[in-house]
């Protein structure tokens, strides 16, 4: 063995490994066939157009299996708004599965499999569900939570015409056509409290805001000045907290120290237990108003019921009788119904997005009824045309454009919720397109401060996008 | 000026867990020569052993910390004789071996304890006390006396006991110590056993207050090698004094800047003093 | 001679089969080989520095350095690719001159910790600082390159692209291997002491090396930045500083093969156990580290030596070839 040829031999066995080995790899993996062209959308085999070849059976019935990817946070510290909700859509895949699913007009059994990817809110493994998601598992929809990990992936998705959804509005801008935010419109929602608070308790004149430094943070902290404004509350103190950090109970030392009349707060589920323990052992005794009480039986154990009592949130108890029975009319389980299955199977895990998921999925499921298919675009198409549109809140309009470039977001009305009794329950509701008629440029004036903006994450002002994306400015 | 004084507090409770968590990773480099960047991990189980034990109601929180300090030391333990005993003489090689246990830790608590939602530990204690208008919960403060004793103990430890002197002559000089007859493996095993029981009693203490999810040793260890180089590598009086820099650092620049900045400043200051002193404050030449 | 023409010819076969799989795998797949040609070109710059004994845990981070900046440009000035790009690497190749030294003068460990310190110091600002650089979330919509009216934006153009540009980097590098700089870091490594009574001038040589491999690292990082359109400070954590230095431990520093043979078998398995096994990655990744330390310290490379050495051993009854 001379060493000349021992060298030699590194490469030509690495060659030979690779031109081996990779093939065979790729033999393992459920590999989509090698000629696919990139922008073809997904199949479905068995759908069967209007055109239908005389051939097919008439009596078999097509049974059709929908994949809808889960493209969330199952571990990692933004858990708490991913995991419950795969849960929630879980259950909801089985009531829906076990009903017959839906059949289409010709006879087709359409039934759904959800298939999860974790990708710890980070966005190069969303990416990298994504691509997962869309060309190996062939999913017909790709459910987001929304925010750093989503909005990575939507380029990826209008490239493949894939339907996306998420929970988070302000992933949308124009170059997103086919992501859509069909219940939750984070942040635009968050506006809702302030509103009733300026309503129904006007001694609160001053408030202390906080939030996380990512951008759901800052798109929190937006929302929070544009609504206090509009309601005539003050802001006295805007500090962002660093959600990586050791210990909390600074952050809420220094937040109580502000000496407003509420506070206001966002954190992650996990945090936001910290931080509400943080307050009650510094003996808060204030109203605290967060987006969503998350973990609210845990929260209550670690405080008190009367530590609890009056504070007020957005997010109801779906044993609400506000929400039952059902106000959309394509809901595959009534909200109390849903409500006991969830806590009987999970319980102690309900977050704010438990029943998010799956309310979209009645969502996706009042499309496919429209589009009679469950192919991406087609379903895309008949829900944007759809005369009325529906989810767990009722009827809503797709609006958007001006907060996010594009019409994606089903708007409607929202509850207004407030702990009596160690209980959530909706104390009002909030019609979102009135109060953007009554103070829509205070919004937009916030959000551009805090870099919020759909045109911002692109890069661009506000003028520079007038420019290039004149349609979203009509 | 109450915003001052309650900077201090959260500063000087930030130090005390410091403390905890860098003492024992120094201890480690002293008498093994090894950087055991799995040390975050031993502190992490500590916590989720109290989480096991304790949430479930299956005892109460003093003998749930007594349990998880025991697992955290066997862990420790098995790490010294299988992993850093057979690298003794090759540092790079253990610092890399543990990196691998930091992955192989992580990942058995993640897919054993289904990572998902962070844990919950209810607070052992509850109420706060107030002084001189700062306050602080009482489980935060409960870290103070326990680490005291520790604390005190170990000191103690490493003046009058005979072992103990015998792991300061092996940090000092190691061939010198083993001709003298103290046998390195076996004070080896006794620093590593202080420094996992640390960890474990950080670990388990915080839990209550903190995030409790396989990966916040991450945070912990870059802590202890932040504190630990800047105090002096090998040097406990130097990890204790820096531990409080630190916990003051962190806390007044978060109160009055931001978190992200304290992290920053915190890492500048261990690179300024890596290029400027980088035996530390108290370290030897 | 024969032995630098053998290895160019390798580098020529290796280029030809990774040009030619594009055409019997799907797209998945390719997108697979695309990411694992750019963390060839880090893992191959890192060794650069490392041979010289400097183990550093800042380079992913320049590579970070590398996309930020090409982002930056391609975003705010509408420079072309084909300027940021260089660029990218270029400010990652002046970071790498400010910051050397005040590193060098870290010995062992201590170097370990402080490219550390300086990596964190710089991947948190991108955090703090949204403006300009994005915060968490990074900057997003990063235009793909282009060439007169041609966009590289769909995966088989910008697979040649990164093809190309990885296999002149890789050139470049193997040429800077086999030349007598090359020689002169293997020997910094073992004998720097006796290097310097040489005249040669050590810490020289040792910042040329941290230069050039960051400045390859930029690109790799400009590369990235362009392909997935977005670039963020999770990308260029801690976690990916670790894999890329289990590839090259693993692969094995000695030879200008071994990190490329490190990525090429760790970045296959880690993407199959992606699709099966995904939370085990991190396992599968510690325990490969612990079984190298223990069982192959010179890492992949050093098996053909190794099976040699064996084999040579056995011949002889007697005096064993203990390693």
């Amino acid at each position: 063995m001379n060493k000349k040829m021992l060298r030699a031999i590194i490469p030509i066995s690495l060659v030979v490994a690779l031109a081996v080995g990779v093939p065979l790899l790729s033999g393992c993996l459920p590999a989509p066939p090698p000629e696919a062209p990139p922008e073809a959308p997904p199949e479905a085999p068995p759908e069967a157009p209007p055109e239908a070849p005389p051939e097919a059976p008439p009596e078999a019935p097509k049974v059709v299996t929908a994949k809808i990817g889960f493209n969330a946070p199952l571990s990692g510290p933004v858990a708490g708004w991913g995991l419950p909700g795969l849960y929630g859509v879980e259950i909801w895949a089985e009531h829906f599965n076990a009903a017959g699913g839906i059949t289409l007009t010709d006879g087709t059994q359409v039934l759904v499999e959800i298939v999860p990817y974790d990708n710890e809110y980070s966005a190069e493994k969303a990416l990298a569900g994504a691509r997962k998601l869309v060309l190996v598992d062939k999913v017909v929809m790709v459910q987001h939570m929304g925010g750093d990990e989503a909005m990575a992936c939507t380029p990826f998705y209008t490239e493949q015409q894939m339907l996306s959804t998420t929970l988070v509005a302000g992933d949308i801008t124009p170059e997103t056509p086919y992501h859509l935010a069909p219940i939750e419109i984070w942040n635009f929602y968050g506006v809702t409290g302030f509103e009733w608070l300026a309503e129904n308790r006007p001694e609160l004149k001053t408030v202390a805001l906080t939030a996380q430094t990512d951008v759901l943070g800052h798109q929190f902290m937006a929302a929070g000045e544009a609504a206090a404004k509009a309601a005539g509350i003050e802001v006295v103190y805007r500090k962002l907290y660093d959600a990586e950090a050791v210990d909390f109970t600074p952050v809420m030392s220094d937040l109580i120290a502000a000496g407003a009349d509420c506070i206001a707060f966002y954190a992650y589920p996990g945090i936001s237990t910290l931080m509400m323990v943080a307050a009650y052992d510094l003996g808060y005794e204030g109203l605290i108003h967060q987006i969503t009480f998350d973990l609210l039986p845990d929260v209550i154990e670690k405080t008190s019921v009367e530590f609890m009592e009056g504070h007020i949130s957005l997010y109801p108890d779906f044993d609400d009788p506000a929400l039952n029975p059902s106000l959309n009319p394509y809901a595959t389980i009534e909200p109390i119904d849903f409500w006991n299955e969830y806590n009987a199977k999970y319980p102690g895990t309900w977050t704010a997005v438990s029943w998010e998921y799956q309310a979209i999925m009645d969502v996706w499921k009042q499309g496919v009824i429209l589009a009679d298919s469950i192919e991406p675009m087609k379903v895309y198409e008949a829900l944007k045309a759809a005369p009325t549109m529906y989810n767990t809140f009722g009827e809503g309009t797709w609006w958007g454009k001006p907060l996010w470039g594009m019409d994606n977001a089903l708007v409607g009305k929202w509850p207004v919720v407030e702990v009596k009794d160690g209980k959530n329950g909706i104390v009002g509701w909030v019609s979102l397109l009135d109060w953007w008629e009554r103070n829509g440029e205070t919004m937009i004036a916030e959000c551009e401060e805090y870099g919020v903006m759909w045109y911002q994450f692109m890069g661009l002002t506000r003028e520079e996008a007038i420019v290039q994306y004149p349609e979203a400015f009509k | 000026m109450e915003l001052a004084l309650q900077a201090a507090v959260n500063g000087g409770l930030l130090g005390v867990f410091f403390a905890l968590m860098a003492i024992g990773f120094t201890l480690i480099f002293g008498v093994m020569g090894v950087a055991n960047l799995a040390h975050g991990e031993l502190y992490m189980i500590g916590a989720y052993v109290v989480w096991l034990t304790y949430t479930q109601g299956i005892m109460p929180f003093p003998l749930a910390v007594i349990v998880g300090v025991a697992v955290v030391i066997g862990i420790g333990l098995a790490i010294e004789r299988g992993l850093f005993r057979p690298m003794r003489g090759n540092p790079m090689m253990g610092l890399i071996a543990s990196i691998g246990m930091i992955f192989i830790l992580q990942v058995f608590v993640a897919t054993t304890w289904h990572v998902g939602l962070m844990k919950h530990i209810p607070p052992y204690i509850r109420g706060s006390l107030e002084v001189f208008g700062a306050s602080a919960s009482l489980q935060r403060l409960m870290v103070i006396p326990v680490a005291a004793s520790l604390l005190g103990g170990l000191w103690f430890f490493l003046r009058r006991v005979r072992q103990g002197r015998a792991l300061r002559a092996v940090a000092q000089d190691p061939e010198v110590a083993s001709l003298q007859g103290v046998s390195i493996d076996r004070t080896a095993l006794i620093a590593m056993a202080i420094a996992a029981g640390l960890a474990g009693t950080a670990g388990g203490l915080m839990a209550p207050i903190m995030r409790v999810d396989p990966y916040m040793g991450h945070s912990a260890i870059i802590t202890a090698l932040m504190v630990t180089i800047v105090g002096g590598m090998g040097n406990i009086e130097g990890a204790l004094l820096a531990s409080f820099i630190y916990g003051f650092l962190i806390s007044f620049v978060t109160t009055y800047v931001d978190g992200l900045m304290a992290t920053i400043a915190g890492v500048l200051l261990m690179f300024v003093v890596l290029v400027v002193r980088p035996r530390g404050l108290l370290g030897r030449a | 001679m024969r032995k630098i023409k053998g290895g160019y010819l390798g580098l020529a076969v290796f280029f030809c089969v990774f040009a030619a799989l594009p055409f019997v795998l799907g797209e998945y797949h390719i997108n697979i080989i695309l990411m694992m040609l750019i963390w060839m070109i880090v893992a191959v710059s890192y060794r650069l520095l490392a041979t010289t004994g400097e183990i550093s845990l800042g380079h992913v981070v320049t590579m970070g350095i590398g996309g930020y900046t090409s982002a930056l440009l391609a975003r705010h000035l509408g420079f072309s690719f084909w300027v940021t790009a260089p660029l990218g690497g270029l400010v990652a190749a002046v970071f790498a001159a400010a910051t050397a030294y005040p590193l060098f003068r870290m010995k062992g460990f201590y170097f370990v910790l402080g490219s550390f310190a300086l990596g964190e110091a710089v991947r948190l600002s991108w955090k703090r600082w949204i403006v300009p650089f994005g915060g968490d979330r990074g900057l997003l919509y990063i235009p793909s390159p282009s060439l007169g009216s041609f966009t590289f934006d769909t995966i088989l153009p910008y697979y040649f692209l990164t093809l190309g540009i990885a296999a002149a980097c890789l050139a470049v590098m193997y040429l800077i291997d086999q030349s007598r700089i090359g020689k002169a870091l293997v020997a910094i490594h073992s004998q720097d002491l006796l290097c310097e009574s040489l005249g040669i001038n050590v810490l020289g040589y040792k910042t040329l090396a941290y230069i050039t491999a960051s400045f390859f690292a930029g690109i790799a990082g400009a590369l990235m930045a362009h392909y997935m359109g977005m670039v963020s400070p999770s990308q260029f954590s801690l976690t990916f500083m670790l894999y890329v230095v289990v590839w090259v431990i693993v692969g094995g520093l000695n030879t200008f093969w071994g990190p490329i043979v490190g990525v090429i078998i760790l970045y296959l398995i880690q993407e199959v156990l992606r699709i099966h096994l995904i939370e085990y990655m991190p396992l599968f990744y510690g325990i490969v580290l612990i079984a190298v330390v223990f069982a192959l310290p010179g890492g992949l490379e050093s098996l053909p030596r190794r099976i040699a050495d064996w084999r040579r051993a056995r011949k002889q009854t007697g005096l064993l070839n203990i390693r």
